[in-house]
């Protein structure tokens, strides 16, 4: 459905990301850094999944993507609340 | 025919698009220099891309469901990836993340110091009350 160059640098695109986020996360100096580098791996692989589904043509990609930004946002919150010991 | 081919090459630059603005996050991961910088740019281009790629999956996938849920995914995404990154750029002030020196108006901490100075007149006065009465 989509060409296979645009498959390509879509991919390639996310994997740079992806790439960047892992060596953020490793190369953390304090926890909140570690959180910033792995949220952006989750959106990273929100678009993976996102092409993925499009390039295999299955037909709950969108609903996957709705309950991922949905979710991914709790994640975020959790964790932040975790940085602080559970105080606001 | 060229319905088909105009609905392709719309979809297909948009989740190029797409893709460009995550890269572009992750590029600001690596070369921003505190906390504060990188959350701004991921909870931004990173809420942006993934807004993009759901208009480009929607376009390339068409259907009037489709068109729901894609829309409730983006309101979604668009509200809550900049409340998460705020979240994250309190927690990361309060726990002590210090920012690049190149900050100049550091407004939290301005009001921090002038709420302590604030509760310090307050108890000198009370103070002096008592003391004069």
């Amino acid at each position: 459905m989509i060409p296979d160059i645009v498959t390509a640098v879509v991919v390639g695109l996310l994997a740079i990301a992806i790439v960047l986020a892992v060596a953020g996360v490793v190369r953390a100096r304090t926890a909140g850094d570690a959180v910033v580098a792995g949220d952006l791996f989750f959106f990273a692989f929100i678009g993976f999944v996102a092409v993925f589904g499009l390039i295999f043509s299955i037909e709950a990609v969108i609903d996957v993507i709705l309950v991922a930004t949905v979710l991914g946002f709790l994640s975020v919150l959790s964790l932040a609340r975790l940085l602080q010991g559970g105080q606001r | 025919m060229s319905a088909e081919i105009v609905v392709m090459v719309v979809g297909s630059g948009l989740l190029i698009l797409g893709a460009f603005i995550i890269a572009t996050a992750a590029i600001g991961l690596v070369k921003l220099p505190d906390l504060y910088t990188r959350a701004s740019a991921v909870g931004t281009a990173a809420g942006l891309g993934i807004t993009v790629i759901i208009v480009g999956v929607v376009v390339l996938d068409f259907s009037v469901l489709n068109l729901v849920k894609g829309l409730i995914a983006i309101a979604a995404q668009l509200l809550t990836s900049a409340v998460g990154s705020f979240a994250l750029a309190r927690a990361g002030y309060m726990t002590g993340s210090h920012p690049a020196p190149t900050t100049v108006p550091d407004e939290l901490a301005e009001s921090a110091t002038h709420d302590a100075q604030l509760a310090q007149n307050a108890r000198r006065d009370v103070g002096d009350h008592s003391a004069g009465s």
